[in-house]
This record gives C-alpha cells, sequence and structure tokens, in this order.
C-alpha cells in the first residue's frame, strides 16, 4: 500500500535532502578518511566565519564539501565544442537523474503511523500505518536494475559526444565494463530472491527482522555471505572507483568519459558518483544487512531473548529505525571508501577477465548451491 | 484529471520520440529517439496500473536492448558519412506499409470505439500472478518470438550482404 500523498511528499523531500547530503557530505569523508589511512591531518582549511566575529567553524573540514559545491557552481562554465550537441548536453542528467530515481523503491524505516505520531491527525488517519518507502511496489528490486543500467547510457554518451579520443576510450572501457559487472551483480542477487522469494524491498526487509539459530539476526549476510562479497565487489566496479576505475583513470585517460566537461556538468557527474556510493550501501543494507532492523527490536519495543520485554512509544520506535538505517548506510559508505583507498588500481585485461572468468562462475557456483539447498529444505519441509 | 493530462503527455512524447527516430540522420539521435519512445512507453504502462510491464519494458528495452544499441553505435562510429543520405531507396514501400499499417490499426480502434480502451490493470499484473502465467501459459509464444528475432537478424545479415556485397 503506498502513502497517502502529503506523506509521499514528506519522504520524497527526506529522500532528496538525505541524497545531496550524502553527496555532499562523502566528498569531505573520502578526503578526510584518506588523511586518516595516510597518518595525514587531512581536509582542514575550509570554515565558515559567524559573521562580526572572529569566530571560526572549523568542524575537521566538514566545509570542504560546501566549498566544493561552490566552486562547481562558480567556475567558467566552459563551452566545448561537442562531436554531437544534443548527447554531450544530455549525458550528465542520463548518469545523474537514475542513481537518484533508485531510492524510490528503498525502505528507510519501519512502518509509521501519522496517526499516533500527532494527536492531531489521529482524525484522519486513525491507526492506520504506512511503510516507509517513496514507491512500494511488488517488483522493487526489479526497478532498482532498470534505473541502474540507464545511468550506462549517460556515461557512454557522455565519451562518445565529447570529440575526443580520451573520452571516447573511456566511454568505450565504461560501457565494457559496466555491462558486465551488471550481470554478475543481477546474478549474486538471485540467490537472495530464491530465499526471500520475493523481489518486493519491503517485504524482505520485513523477513529479515527474526533471528537465525536463536543468535544471529537474520540478515541476508547470514544466508549468503559470498553473495554479499561478491555483489559488493560488483556493486562498487559498477560505480566505477578504485581499483575499477579504469573509465576515468587519470593516469591513462585524463578524466576519462568526462574529461571535456567542467564546472557543474562535470559536478554531476562527481556528485552522481558520490551519491551512488550512498545508494549502493544503502541496496546493501536494504538486501543483506536487514535494512532498518535492529536485532530484538520490533514495531512494539525490545523483546530480548528469554521473554524481556521493553516497550517503546511509536515515535522512538521510527526514530530508532531511522537511525538505524542511517548508521548502517554510512558505516557501509566508510567501508567503501576504505576499499578506495586501500587497493590499486586493475589492469583493463585483468579488470574483464576478473568479470567474466572469476566473479561470474562463483555467482553461478553460489547461485546452484543455494538453489540446491533451497530445495533441499523445501522437500525436508513438505 | 491529472491522469488524463500525464497520459497525453506522455503519449505525445512516446510519438515525438518515435518521429525523431524516423528522421533524424545520425544513428545515435535514432536510438537516443527510440530510448525516449520507450521510456514513455514505459510511463504509460505505469499510469495504466501495469507496473511490472513498465518495470519490464524500461529493464530490458532500455536497460539492456538500447544500452548494447548505444554501444554498438558509439563503438562502429568511424565518422563515416554513409548516412547523410536521408532517406533510403526504400521510402516508398516503407511509407506505404505504414498507411497500411495505420489504416488497419485505426479502422480497428473505429470499430472498438466505446469500449473497453483501459487494459485489465490490478491484480493479474502483479509481479508472481504475471510470472507464472508467463512462465505456465505463454511459454510457447515467448520462444516463438526468439524463433522470430533469429529470422530479423539473419534478414539483417541477407539485405547488408545484399547490398554491393561489402562486408564488414
Amino acid at each position: 500500500m503506498n502513502a497517502p500523498l502529503p506523506l509521499t511528499v514528506i519522504y520524497v523531500v527526506y529522500a532528496l535532502g538525505l541524497l545531496l547530503t550524502f553527496g555532499t557530505i562523502l566528498t569531505w569523508v573520502e578526503r578526510k578518511q584518506a588523511a586518516v589511512m595516510a597518518d595525514r591531518i587531512g581536509a582542514n582549511r575550509a570554515y565558515v566565519r559567524i559573521p562580526f566575529t572572529q569566530i571560526k567553524l572549523i568542524w575537521m573540514g566538514l566545509f570542504h564539501g560546501l566549498a566544493d559545491g561552490i566552486k562547481m557552481l562558480l567556475k567558467e562554465d566552459f563551452r566545448a565544442v561537442p562531436y554531437d550537441r544534443v548527447a554531450y548536453a544530455l549525458g550528465p542528467w542520463v548518469t545523474f537523474i537514475p542513481v537518484m530515481l533508485v531510492f524510490a523503491v528503498i525502505p528507510f524505516g519501519g512502518s509509521v503511523a501519522p496517526g499516533r505520531l500527532f494527536p492531531l491527525l489521529a482524525g484522519s488517519y486513525g491507526d492506520r500505518a504506512f511503510p516507509m518507502q517513496i514507491a512500494s511496489l511488488d517488483a522493487g528490486l526489479l526497478v532498482v536494475f532498470a534505473f541502474s543500467g540507464l545511468t550506462i547510457i549517460g556515461t557512454m554518451l557522455a565519451g562518445w559526444s565529447s570529440a575526443n579520443k580520451f573520452a571516447l576510450l573511456g566511454a568505450l572501457r565504461a560501457g565494457s565494463q559496466l555491462i558486465s559487472y551488471e550481470l554478475v551483480m543481477g546474478l549474486t542477487i538471485v540467490g537472495l530472491i530464491l530465499i526471500y522469494g520475493t523481489v518486493d524491498l519491503d517485504a524482505i526487509v520485513r523477513q529479515q527482522s527474526g533471528t537465525v539459530l536463536g543468535v544471529l539476526p537474520a540478515w541476508g549476510i547470514c544466508y549468503q555471505p559470498f553473495a554479499a562479497l561478491l555483489f559488493l565487489t560488483a556493486a562498487i566496479a559498477e560505480n566505477k572507483r578504485i581499483p575499477f576505475d579504469l573509465p576515468e583513470a587519470e593516469s591513462e585517460l585524463i578524466a576519462g568519459y568526462y574529461t571535456e566537461y567542467s564546472a557543474m556538468k562535470m559536478g554531476l557527474f562527481m556528485f552522481a558518483e558520490f551519491i551512488e556510493i550512498a545508494i549502493i550501501a544503502a541496496l546493501f543494507t536494504t538486501l543483506f544487512l536487514g535494512g532498518y532492523n535492529l536485532p530484538w527490536l520490533t514495531d512494539a519495543g525490545f523483546v530480548l531473548p528469554g521473554g524481556h520485554a521493553f516497550a517503546l512509544p511509536h515515535a522512538l520506535v521510527v526514530v530508532t529505525q531511522m537511525l538505524t538505517f542511517l548508521l548502517k548506510v554510512l558505516l557501509l559508505c566508510s567501508f567503501q571508501i576504505l576499499v578506495r583507498w586501500t587497493l590499486p588500481r586493475f589492469r583493463w585485461d585483468q579488470l574483464l577477465r576478473f568479470a567474466w572468468k572469476f566473479m561470474l562462475p562463483l555467482a553461478l557456483v553460489n547461485l546452484g548451491v543455494t538453489v540446491a539447498a533451497v530445495a533441499w529444505l523445501r522437500g525436508l519441509a513438505a | 484529471m491529472t491522469e488524463t493530462v500525464l497520459l497525453y503527455l506522455f503519449s505525445a512524447a512516446a510519438l515525438a520520440g518515435a518521429v525523431v527516430m524516423l528522421i533524424a540522420r545520425h544513428p545515435m539521435r535514432v536510438a537516443l529517439g527510440l530510448i525516449s519512445t520507450m521510456l514513455a512507453l514505459a510511463c504509460l504502462y505505469a499510469l495504466l496500473g501495469v507496473h511490472v510491464i513498465a518495470v519490464f519494458q524500461v529493464l530490458i528495452y532500455v536497460g539492456a536492448v538500447m544500452v548494447f544499441m548505444v554501444f554498438v553505435i558509439m563503438l562502429l562510429d568511424t565518422r563515416d558519412p554513409s548516412f547523410v543520405a536521408r532517406y533510403s531507396r526504400l521510402l516508398l514501400p516503407g511509407a506505404l506499409t505504414a498507411a497500411v499499417l495505420a489504416a488497419t490499426l485505426a479502422a480497428l480502434l473505429a470499430r472498438h470505439h466505446g469500449g473497453r480502451l483501459r487494459p485489465p490493470g490490478g491484480a493479474d499484473f502483479h509481479l508472481q500472478p504475471f510470472s507464472v502465467a508467463f512462465l505456465r501459459d505463454y511459454w510457447l509464444h515467448f520462444e516463438l518470438t526468439s524463433v522470430l528475432l533469429v529470422v530479423v537478424v539473419v534478414a539483417a545479415i541477407a539485405v547488408i550482404r545484399g547490398r554491393g556485397g561489402r562486408d564488414g
């Protein structure tokens, strides 16, 4: 059931704000974490001075993301002479917009009952609860793959239309890399779909709320640890970040497919990349880390093993679930940045061989084992 | 009200994309026209309440087929001027066929006018019933379509080979 219009508008505003904030914050996290990993002090120069005082708010360089954004907006919008004007103009948008759209089907919290949150609304909403998800579609996971397929077209359009050999090479690399890893990413998920029996993301998260074997939370990563590893690897490759950043490898191709873009047009590519980090983290959280679920937290409150129960008010449960989701996403973003600053770049032939001769067979083996296990367990149950 | 406006808007977008596809010269522009038509069609399906079809439209046609087309156009684009001529020799037969098709569709539409134009959305088109029906009742149709696709590929190769014997 979809939420009513006012609630949906609130969800959309929340999602947009969240993604844009992540896009900005992650540029800072990337630099700060790189500095910490390299034992440097790192980004600490940008500050906001409170007017008419000498009080400077540095906040560990948190305003570097803001400074970056302003720089992108105010730089000269250099007009290259492209090979194809339409495709050149479309490129950044076709890359950026689908990334944002993916979040529409990801549940970012449990269910919320507006009537119970605000007594004022009890008249119009009563006790009805709505899932915290912009579009609850039964084909949710397919929507994710449908939209992430669109970004490939954007990168290829940008590189092809740029009238630049480096850009064209970058676009060719991007096309073949993204197509290869999208296949792997899809195959790793099939096992999970078999276990959950649905592609509705909200239902998938709800199935992860219990526990397995009494102790482990019933998260996807406990059922499919191997698929989780493969999925995260393929997702980082989809996002074209080190060690998979061949399409934009600066030591080989300047900036790859977006060499000919400047100012905010280039900023859109960067922004899309950073938002995609958050999207990947949100997707991984939803599929493998139980989404908004905390162990033993139900809609009524904590129910600990052994029968102890702590009832929590509805508002606290809603906020806890949203914060749990955000915390998981943030940790996973940080993990992706950790990977980015740890591994060296692949060579091009290694990259494709890794996809087709290593990851794809492994994903198939994982799927085969899952099919056998599910069939055997169903046979036991029947 | 909103739905009707959106319906006409996306129909217009689909038509505009199709027109661009027909009159554009460069293969990449043609591909872009086709992509926008397919996206607009997906929006129409979603508006008519058949989300699953809309998702598959984007997933298969745009996400897979068109991605490959754009990739191939990019790969083979040697700035070759063969597409400068806007119309091929098959313009007249093509136009005739299009006219016949349009007339047939118009006649069919006129006969069923006032009848049920909305497709049966709702429960039949949720993912689970749809997949079950697809794999249980319509698998033969699906396989026949793939045979048809092979025929089309063979025909395309024949057309290319037949034109002056210029092997790729």
